[in-house]
């Protein structure tokens, strides 16, 4: 297996546009937590410094795609086939590529973290207000964020995987992210919707959502998205791995 | 070295069938012209035989054992498909690699297969600007990384210049007297006619013939004559 890591390591190293999507994430945050100040966030209020960093999660959505890259990004250059060539046994290539993107997820995640800590910290002094890690499960939430982000890489590769296709594995995973899991969360109402990917991100990756109504405890969200990504991964490795490259 | 052995291959696709009851041998030490008109199962039958594609009956077997069963893949066959593709971002040297480290090969082949196919100047540019016929170079020394003992070759002088031409037959016949099988699947008679020393025509998926060029004559017009008359035969 380690042969086949670095193989995947060096395919991410030795091409640009990898990393130019992981580094919209951290673009998304300083983005995010200055529009959050700018359109009237209270900086005395804990719950809204915990708003600020729950960004980190949403960078997640540049590892989902990063993610779907992984294998559906081999299909759409033709390199997949070397790879198979390379490695006849299909899955140790997938289980490969979700070490891999998961680990250059959790770099993202981190990167993010300290640029949301960072940008928070220096608008909470500048607007007169008091960052303090201590309020609202700041920690417990930087750390969901940065596990949100892991999660969204492997489930992007597995989505990718299945589908194959990379226009369609993005448009699908953003139009389930924009638009389906609303709509599917409303038909479902809430006790089912707060099972839903997207909305078990949202209670991973922001402390003081435990609790809330139409949320599941962070730990919850946590395990609810492995099953999402080995659930992927699974349907991957039976169904579409053994289809004909053609 | 190892012989290459298809017996009764048949693979359909949707409604329509590609291979059927495909059998031959291509044994070492001799190139193989695996020739038939476009559509008549030569490419599917490569990718059948590299484990790409699932056979719905029959074997393909690598010296007696199945792609996906040999314990170094790549060190025991070489394969240049036409579908294969290169990132267009990665240099021609870092394609090679991220193939050497999947596939237990020392990174040095890396560097000696660039000289054998003449692209060392080119190793860190961007495939994005190679030409045709150096992807098709690439394409080879891709094949030849992991210095196996079975070469299978979709259509390898596409896009090669008449030097580049020349300069692959002279390849193909080094690597067949080192005791490779090396197999060219092909529809350029006149190139096959000065390389094979071995034949299989096939036409809608079933094998027309089998056996040495000279029993068909090894002129480019007899080949041609022998080649119309056995694929048209086919219907």
């Amino acid at each position: 297996m380690l042969p086949l890591i670095r193989s995947e390591f060096r395919k991410l190293g030795t091409v640009r546009s990898p990393w130019l999507l992981l580094a919209a994430g951290p673009l998304l945050v300083v983005a995010g937590v200055t529009g959050l100040v700018q359109s009237g966030g209270n900086v005395h209020d804990p719950s809204v410094q915990s708003k600020a960093l729950a960004h980190v999660a949403l960078a997640a959505l540049f590892t989902l795609i990063f993610g779907i890259f992984a294998v559906a990004g081999e299909y759409r250059h033709g390199t997949i086939t070397d790879t198979f060539l390379s490695t006849p046994a299909r899955g140790r290539v997938v289980t490969a590529k979700l070490a891999v993107y998961a680990l250059a997820g959790a770099v993202a995640g981190l990167v993010s973290g300290v640029v949301a800590v960072v940008v928070t910290a220096a608008w909470w002094s500048a607007k007169g207000g008091s960052f303090s890690f201590a309020a609202a499960g700041s920690w417990r939430t930087l750390a969901g964020g940065v596990a949100v982000n892991v999660a969204f890489a492997a489930i992007g590769v597995g989505v990718g995987a299945l589908l194959r296709n990379l226009a369609v594995a993005i448009a699908a995973a953003l139009a389930w992210i924009a638009l389906v899991e609303g709509i599917a969360g409303q038909l479902a109402g809430t006790g089912l919707a707060r099972w839903l990917p997207f909305s078990a991100s949202e209670a991973l990756g922001r402390a003081d959502m435990t609790g809330t109504a139409g949320f599941l405890p962070q730990w919850g969200g946590g395990l609810v998205l492995a099953g999402y990504a080995i659930a992927f991964a699974a349907a991957a490795m039976v169904t579409t791995l053994r289809r004909d490259v053609t | 070295m190892a012989e290459v052995e298809v017996r009764d291959l048949t693979k359909t696709f949707g409604r329509v069938t590609a291979v059927r009851g495909m059998s031959f041998t291509a044994p070492a030490g001799k190139v193989t012209g695996f020739l038939g008109p476009n559509g008549s199962g030569k490419t599917t039958t490569l990718r059948i035989a590299l484990g790409l594609v699932r056979e719905d009956a029959g074997t393909a077997l690598i010296g007696g054992v199945p792609y996906h069963r040999l314990a170094r893949p790549r060190r025991t066959v070489g394969a240049m498909l036409e579908a294969t593709g290169f990132h267009p971002g990665r240099r021609a040297r870092d394609h090679l690699r991220v193939i050497a480290d999947a596939s237990g090969v020392p990174g040095r082949r890396v560097d000696e297969v660039l000289a054998q196919v003449d692209l060392t100047s080119a190793a860190r540019r961007r495939v994005r600007e190679f030409s045709l016929g150096m992807r098709q170079r690439l394409g080879l020394a891709t094949a030849l990384l992991g210095d196996p003992g079975v070469l299978l070759l979709d259509e390898p002088a596409n896009g090669l210049d008449p030097a580049g031409i020349a300069w692959l037959r002279g390849l193909l016949r080094r690597q067949a007297d080192e005791g490779r099988t090396v197999i060219v699947a092909s529809h350029v008679l006149s190139e096959v006619a000065q390389t094979a020393d071995h034949v299989v025509i096939v036409s809608a998926g079933q094998v027309r013939f089998a056996g040495p060029l000279d029993e068909i004559g090894s002129t480019n017009n007899a080949l041609e004559s022998a080649f119309l008359k056995l694929t048209a035969a086919a219907g």
